[in-house]
């Protein structure tokens, strides 16, 4: 079965994977409540048209999906969404004084969970040989750009993380 | 300048022999009355002395203090002038000893300060000026090997305790971490810990709370209680177990502890009491199944379980 290679995952590694996803999204969402309660962004799907001129790309995890699991494409993918996300939060540097420390608390955990796969990887000897590195990111031009962009990647982030969940908590039962 | 003292040491350890030599110089001899060196020393000593003429003209006084067993000495090199005594030099002694290992480190994850806060016992008193920090770094294999380091920690003055914040840490990987101890006698460590800060995590306690009777819905038996409880909201986020312990008000019964509890449950009904009592009830939570430490009791919750 696919998951030959899952039974090598770590209980304890599984367990702090979910830990950490649900840490990032109760982090995400209090950035999109920030947002919704501060400027009046609440519905990411008011923002589509912006999105996709300011390019904000959604990180694929194709290889997590329960019908094709594919362990090591599937940390993979995960390891590599979680740098994106890092980019294109780090992108979103300055959006306000007041959501700063939101936004760095969720970088500093998204960084520890991509950390932490990485690390996994390296373990199980499937890491790639070198770290990737951060492709192009959107370019926000205003405050509220940066603003709208805060909401759209919040929610791409919640959507990938609750595909993440789902695949961890599979690989997680017993 | 008149005189001046030289120290063998300014710092010794306590018990050690110190020389202290005072010297005035010639510019200094026409001013005089009476041509000797008086030493004060605070608190007062008796050391042995040796003043001698030296060829250049200059006076100079040799006290040696064989043990000095003072932690502080306040010397002052004087001369007799008119009827007065004048200071022409001060110097301060100091002993001690050097730091012997802080022991005791512990640590513990604070979620509401988002810090990894760190304490220690800095030992017995040197009767010198001290300096503790907490040092550490990130690793990966059980700490054997260093990978980024962080920086340093200092505690405020006299405290033993330090905190080190959340953007220094890797809430899930190890660090080692250490407290080193320095005086001017010496430096000393702690030994290591070995920890990633999340599993030495310490929520917040529970809120409890009593269930109001509702309408269609039966009251509890005799001798029961229904009540619910909230996690600390923060830590929604950890899987946790909690436990629970009541007593009843009055008399001399100790607790009785129910482990082993769920972190979220709509409901609970606690039976197996005495009717018509009143009981104090208390709640904690740890992080479960993964490692943390126990919250504090919860606040009591006061309930009466209903009549026979």
């Amino acid at each position: 079965t696919p998951l030959g290679p899952a039974r090598s995952l770590p209980q304890g590694f599984l367990l702090k994977c979910l830990e950490q996803v649900r840490k990032i999204q109760a982090d995400g969402a209090e950035l999109q409540e920030r947002l919704c309660a501060a400027h009046k962004l609440c519905h990411p799907e008011e923002l589509v048209l912006l999105g996709h001129s300011l390019g904000i790309p959604q990180a694929p995890l194709s290889s997590c999906s329960s019908q094709s699991l594919q362990l090591t494409s599937c940390l993979d993918q995960l390891h590599s969404g979680l740098f994106l996300y890092e980019g294109l939060l780090q992108a979103l540097a300055g959006i306000s004084p007041e959501l700063a420390p939101t936004l760095d608390t969720l970088q500093l955990d998204i960084t520890d969970f991509a950390t932490n796969i990485w690390l996994q990887m390296e373990d199980l000897g499937v890491a790639p040989a070198v770290q990737p590195t951060q492709g192009t990111m959107p370019t926000f031009t205003s405050a509220f750009q940066r603003r709208a962009g805060g909401v759209l990647v919040a929610s791409k982030l919640q959507s990938f993380l609750e595909l993440a969940y789902r695949v961890l908590r599979y690989l997680a039962e017993p | 300048q008149c005189g001046h003292i030289l120290l063998s040491a300014p710092i010794v350890h306590l018990g050690d022999q110190v020389m202290a030599s005072c010297i005035i110089n010639q510019n200094c001899s026409h001013l005089v009355t009476e041509w000797q060196i008086v030493w004060k020393l605070e608190p007062e000593l008796h050391p042995r002395e040796r003043q001698q003429h030296l060829p250049n003209g200059t006076l100079q006084s040799t006290i040696t203090l064989p043990h000095l067993n003072h932690s502080r000495v306040l010397l002052s090199c004087c001369l007799h002038w008119g009827n007065s005594l004048q200071i022409l030099d001060q110097a301060e002694l100091q002993a001690g000893y050097p730091p012997i290992a802080p022991h005791n480190l512990s640590c513990i994850m604070n979620l509401t300060i988002n810090s990894l806060v760190c304490q220690w016992e800095p030992g017995p008193d040197t009767h010198l000026s001290t300096s503790f920090t907490l040092k550490s770094f990130k690793s990966q294999d059980q700490c054997q090997t260093q990978k980024d380091s962080i920086p340093d920690c200092v505690p405020e003055d006299g405290q033993s305790h330090c905190s080190i914040p959340r953007k220094h840490l890797q809430l899930y990987q190890d660090m080692s971490i250490w407290v080193q101890a320095r005086n001017a006698l010496g430096t000393s460590i702690s030994p290591k810990l070995c920890l990633a800060p999340m599993d030495v995590v310490k929520l917040e306690p529970p809120t409890l709370w009593a269930l109001e009777p509702s309408p269609g819905v039966a009251p509890p038996q005799p001798g029961c209680l229904r009540l619910r409880w909230e996690t600390w909201k923060p830590s929604l986020y950890i899987e946790q177990k909690c436990e629970l312990r009541h007593q009843p008000r009055l008399g001399e019964a100790g607790w009785d502890l129910v482990s082993t509890l769920p972190a979220r449950i709509p409901e609970y009904e606690l039976c197996g009491l005495l009717p018509s009592t009143a009981y104090t009830l208390q709640m904690r939570c740890t992080r479960w199944p993964l490692p943390g430490h126990w919250s504090e009791w919860s606040p009591s919750l006061e309930l009466i379980t209903t009549q026979r």
